[in-house]
């Protein structure tokens, strides 16, 4: 049975927003915020970076906030000011994200202002802006969330999510039937959705983690994995990118969300996520810290699969 | 038990990523002892396995290899101190990619060979040469090569003796 | 010449077409979207939602060989592909904003390198279009002169009628040849109505406006209000019918390989790279720039054409929601 999900908090979220972004735009204590704002269809939104108090009205939140704006701080977006401090809205999936770059160095806390967002979750996808909110065109990421009160920001609306319904966990059951599968119907499956991929490299572009100044996947000299858009090279693609984001990716879940082609990218991320935690008990996104899985051993880590 | 019919005809290829200072030189005493081993592997030698890139072995595999080792020196025996370790945990990892993407895992081998374990080297490679004689050759990543997606289904016979023969 | 086709004949014809062995291309469900691929049948059919990606790939297909190289001992061996072996190809049910994208292309590919590999494919595809009666908020052809029933690009248009069946328009020789050669399947136009056509909800645009405002202002600070948003994917170049930027490399081994011809973006931040290391393009603002400039300043410059159709694709698949109908509102506001 599908379910409307209470949004009533996100106009008091919004006008909060504005009037934190006001304040420290005029007292100067950010030279900028990163938030969201409308766009011209309706219900759309996307991101802006204001610099003036008097921009604080254009802020918003709802819904159809699904980008998450972390990539905007990286060094990857070169062109996004970042003289001083900086304010940015952060959902609970986007603060991961944050503690993620913290650890690796790639951010300084006493640089940013946090605005964290309480969150009753957001659509799936933006190909209707304006669809209404429910337990069907929810975010597969907010159906296993466990952050909606992002805890260690500057500033937190106060308010309180309304309790959402219970969400089928629909990660986690993809993941089971696709590991309940025999290898080559497993195969067949991946390969259909390989085959898809256009190499956009929007699911690259958007990602927090994806900073490299130039990717493995840019560089002939030596060429590790094929430029062209065919089915063997998307392959080798998708698994190296899924390799350098194990033990870093938090689940924001905005590759899939971004692919045009719908691959189900945030599968191949979540199901690394589990092995991780299964195999060395760590998960990315709660802690600063700097070193994860894969940058840190232990003497007894398992070796049984080791001849 | 009367073990799956082996397919003389079919000659695996093995791609061997091992580490210098202990897999290859535990194959040099292998060789130096004169000791008999399928010629299938080939080895590809690295300072330490923490060198090894995943990226190498779906390399290898979108090369034509049918089966892949991956060995280097024992736990506490890095020359290099640490870099067995944090491959341990690499593989680990990565084995559980490969397996969700639908390689069977049973073609991708990895061990633990010392300088002075010259037998274990030979039983690891033909243990794992027989293993993946048996399954026959790999190919998932071959056909990925030969699909042709784009190009409205045009059939060029030429190009697939060319793939055949790799 | 007018003519007019039942549903019912339209299936059947198309059904023949495949039987003959002819290849038919119409927009058909692939997984969770709607693309246009070869049909296997007339049923496969999908008409009420716009393909995700464009017509453009019949022609310009995603990644093609170019050539393949054969090396023995000393011996290089070069192939080209053989243009014959293109199939002859039905598109069908061709979105107006696709087929008007067509002749944009044309202009392109046979300027002044007439490229063989996109001519020799056009040359043996037959565009069937059909008229639009639903919009949704992102289209746009309208606000850029063009309508849900624009014959331009397409060899035949049909229009939805009451009731069921369609008109049918021939726009060029190809079309009257088709006609003929399936007279049969068609009959005399009626008094039946067609079907209203959609009404996308933007007003047009004053292209002229807007061009001169890019004449003059290739620096300027909104640019970066615009264009900072932007990741620098490729997404909306690679959805939309008119761009038309691509890469050639050479994969394989030094025993064989091939040359390919894939899509490239003008967002992709390494695009204008030089050998040397120099990047003029080097900050997103100015990519962004450069895709607003050609789409609506360059391509006119050049082809007196714009190289926009306002299929709304980059609208819908942008990651970070960039509505190239609001640039070019905000840019005609100034």
């Amino acid at each position: 049975m599908i379910q409307t999900i209470d949004i009533s908090s996100y106009s008091v979220i919004t006008d909060a927003i504005r009037s934190e972004a006001r304040r420290i735009l005029s007292d100067s204590t950010v030279s900028a915020v990163i938030g969201y704002t409308a766009g011209r269809r309706k219900g759309s939104t996307q991101p802006i970076v204001i610099t003036t108090a008097d921009e604080a009205d254009k802020l918003l939140f709802s819904a159809a906030c699904l980008n998450d704006l972390v990539v905007y701080l990286t060094k990857a977006k070169k062109d996004v000011p970042k003289s001083g401090r900086i304010g940015i809205v952060v959902k609970g999936c986007d603060l991961k994200a944050v503690i993620g770059l913290l650890g690796e160095s790639q951010l300084k806390r006493e640089n940013l202002y946090l605005i964290g967002i309480p969150c009753s979750g957001v659509l799936g996808s933006l190909l209707k802006p304006s669809a209404e909110l429910t337990t069907k065109t929810i975010a597969s990421k907010c159906c296993e969330c466990t952050d909606r009160l992002p805890v260690g920001c500057d500033f937190v609306p106060a308010v309180t999510p309304a309790p959402l319904p219970d969400l089928e966990k629909r990660y986690a059951n993809e993941i089971s039937q696709l590991e309940a599968m025999t290898p080559s119907e497993r195969w067949e499956f991946w390969k259909e959705q390989f085959s898809k991929c256009i190499k956009c490299y929007a699911c690259r572009q958007v990602c927090p983690f994806c900073f490299c100044e130039q990717c493995l996947c840019d560089r002939n000299r030596p060429q590790m994995v094929e430029q062209t858009p065919r089915p063997s090279g998307n392959t080798a693609w998708h698994l190296v990118r899924a390799m350098h984001l194990a033990g870093r990716c938090a689940g924001c879940g905005e590759c899939e969300r971004v692919c045009p082609m719908d691959i189900p990218l945030n599968l191949l991320n979540r199901k690394m996520a589990k092995e991780l935690k299964e195999l060395f008990n760590s998960e990315a996104g709660f802690e600063v810290r700097d070193t994860g899985p894969l940058t840190s051993y232990r003497e007894d880590d398992d070796q049984s699969f080791i001849r | 038990m009367h073990s799956a019919k082996p397919r003389h005809d079919f000659e695996p290829k093995i791609i061997a990523f091992v580490c210098t200072w202990c897999t290859y030189a535990g194959a040099d005493l292998a060789g130096t002892s004169r000791m008999q081993y399928p010629s299938n592997v080939r080895v590809l030698k690295f300072p330490c396995t923490g060198r090894i890139d995943p990226v190498f072995i779906i390399k290898a595999f979108q090369q034509g290899a049918d089966g892949i080792l991956v060995s280097g020196c024992h736990p506490g025996d890095c020359h290099y101190i640490a870099g067995n370790y944090h491959a341990r945990r690499r593989f680990a990892a990565f084995r559980k990619l490969l397996e969700f993407i639908g390689v069977d895992l049973n073609r991708i081998q990895f061990s633990w060979v010392s300088a002075a374990e010259g037998g274990k080297w030979v039983e690891v490679v033909t243990d794992l040469t027989e293993r993946v004689r048996a399954m026959g050759p790999m190919v998932e990543f071959k056909d990925l090569i030969l699909e042709e997606q784009w190009s409205g289904g045009l059939n060029n016979p030429e190009l697939q003796a060319v793939y055949e023969a790799m | 010449m007018q003519k007019q086709i039942t549903e019912a004949n339209l299936r059947l014809l198309i059904d023949s077409l495949l039987l003959k062995g002819q290849r038919v291309v119409g927009p058909r469900q692939s997984g969770t979207m709607v693309l246009y691929e070869p049909l296997a049948s007339a049923s496969d059919l999908v008409t009420d939602e716009l393909p995700r990606r464009s017509i453009k790939e019949a022609f310009f297909p995603v990644c093609e060989d170019l050539l393949e190289y054969r090396k023995e001992g000393q011996q290089i061996e070069l192939k080209d592909i053989d243009p014959a072996r293109f199939p002859e190809t039905v598109l069908f049910g061709v979105r107006p904003c696709d087929a008007a994208a067509v002749p944009v292309l044309d202009a392109v590919f046979s300027w002044d390198y007439k490229d063989q590999f996109f001519l020799a494919r056009r040359a043996k595809t037959t565009i069937i279009g059909l008229a639009c009666t639903t919009a949704d908020d992102a289209c746009f052809c309208t606000a850029v002169g063009l309508s849900p029933n624009d014959p331009k690009g397409s060899d035949l248009l049909l229009t939805p009628l009451v009731g069921g069946g369609f008109l049918v328009e021939s726009q060029s020789e190809k079309g009257l040849s088709f006609l003929e050669a399936w007279k049969d399947r068609f009959s005399e136009p009626d008094d039946t109505k067609p079907l209203p056509l959609a009404q996308p909800a933007a007003t047009p645009f004053d292209l002229k406006k807007i061009k001169a405002w890019l004449d003059d202002h290739f620096e300027d600070p909104a640019w970066d209000s615009i264009a900072t948003r932007c990741v620098g994917c490729g997404a909306c170049a690679f959805v939309c019918p008119a761009c038309h930027c691509f890469d050639i490399v050479d994969e394989g081994s030094e025993k064989a390989g091939k040359r390919r011809k894939f899509w490239d973006a003008c967002g992709f931040s390494k695009f204008t790279n030089h050998a040397s290391g120099h990047n003029p393009r080097d900050l997103q603002p100015k990519r962004y720039r450069n895709r607003i400039m050609h789409k609506f300043k360059y391509y006119d410059d050049k082809f007196g054409q714009t190289l926009c159709t306002g299929c709304g694709r980059c609208i819908r698949v942008c990651p970070v929601g960039i509505d190239i109908a609001g640039v070019l509102e905000e840019i005609e506001k100034k």
